[in-house]
């Protein structure tokens, strides 16, 4: 398990970012076997029941989130024992067009220091005019409700996936996302699933590299939209990295966790 | 033909008529009530709002500067600010209607 955990940084750009993308994760002749099964997709599982007991066995999708490369991520991310919340086969029909439709998956979602994850496996190659998945990185600290985003037509640092098949997307499920359309004559899948932790996640990542000072630089990143909010951004990245590295007292560059924790009285002792 | 009102709204990080623009949507009536495919822009048509004025478009709507208390002061929602700026244009054919 330990060489497939996210090591500090990568775990640095998850807090920062929201999410973290992983080319050639799933074999290619899985990745088949997977889009055959998706396109016979069922309802949702037994929502919150274990992941190991509820997830099915033998098959291609089954064994696709049992590989040690994911069950790594997904111990990185959410611990051991995550429970299993859905899934759904997405598929964007050939020449299907998308308006605006940015949102935030569920309900709205205040709880601290918590996290679920989504993992999306795009199983054939997606290209730009293919229109993958969209997901506004960085924005997994907004809290908004569903739809309602859906009137930011356009956004800066919007990305979306374009990728070869295999490629596997981890995002935290606040990030902002939305479905893109489909310019080509072959349908456009993603398969996702998410998960929820069963433990406070803390120091569930390789934590070899938690001293590295690139780790203050990845989570000051600026992903376009930030704008005269950066600096309050920082600070819930800070809150978060805290936690799930255990340093209670972490902060970077000017402090600005400082400026609203330092009191001199408590200081003077 | 007749002219129909065209919206633009800007949605900024500050109130400014000047700010950066960080996100934006069009509602431009005059070439369909319909938004089913929406075409990626990776700028926004103006660089601020000014800009735009100085293209016709008439501000309507801007945002009030925000009361902050401790409790609100640090939480994030949705993005704080925005200006809505709105043009006449002439009404088209919206695509796939007859004539």
């Amino acid at each position: 398990m330990k060489e497939h955990l996210l090591n500090a940084k990568q775990m640095a750009q998850f807090v920062a970012s929201g999410y973290l993308k992983f080319e050639d994760m799933v074999p290619k002749d899985l990745c088949r076997a997977c889009l055959e099964e998706m396109r016979h997709n069922q309802g949702y599982l037994a929502v919150g029941t274990p992941f190991e007991e509820t997830w099915p066995k033998g098959t291609a999708l089954g064994d696709t989130f049992r590989l040690p490369q994911v069950q790594g991520l997904i111990h990185s991310l959410v611990g051991p024992d995550p429970l299993y919340d859905h899934h759904a086969a997405h598929l964007t029909k050939a020449e299907q067009t998308k308006g605006p439709n940015m949102h935030q998956d569920s309900v709205i979602d205040f709880r601290d220091h918590y996290f679920d994850i989504q993992l999306s496996l795009f199983p054939a190659d997606t290209t730009d005019e293919m229109g993958g998945t969209f997901l506004v990185p960085g924005t997994h600290f907004r809290n908004v409700r569903t739809g309602e985003i859906a009137i930011y037509h356009h956004i800066r640092g919007k990305i979306w996936a374009t990728c070869p098949a295999g490629t596997m997307y981890v995002w935290n499920t606040r990030v902002w996302h939305g479905a893109r359309s489909n310019y080509t004559s072959q349908d456009r899948f993603m398969y996702k699933l998410r998960l929820n932790p069963t433990q406070p996640q803390v120091c569930n990542f390789d934590t070899a590299d938690l001293a590295d000072p690139e780790i203050g630089r990845i989570l000051a990143t600026n992903h376009g939209w930030e704008g005269n909010e950066h600096r309050y951004e920082l600070m819930q990245r800070v809150r978060l990295w805290r936690f799930v590295s255990n340093q209670p007292d972490y902060d970077v560059g000017e402090r600005f966790m400082r400026r609203i924790e330092y009191q001199p009285g408590e200081a003077a002792g | 033909m007749s002219a129909v009102q065209d919206i633009l709204v800007f949605f900024q990080t500050t109130p400014a008529l000047d700010a950066q623009v960080v996100a934006w949507a069009r509602y431009e009536a005059s070439k369909g009530a319909n938004l089913s495919n929406l075409v990626e822009e990776s700028d926004p048509p103006y660089a601020n709002a000014m800009a735009a004025m100085r293209d016709g478009w008439q501000v309507i709507q801007m945002s009030e500067l925000k009361h902050r208390s401790p409790k609100e002061g640090y939480e994030l929602g949705p993005l704080p600010y925005q200006i809505v700026l709105s043009k006449f244009n002439e009404l088209q054919l919206e695509e796939g209607a007859s004539a």
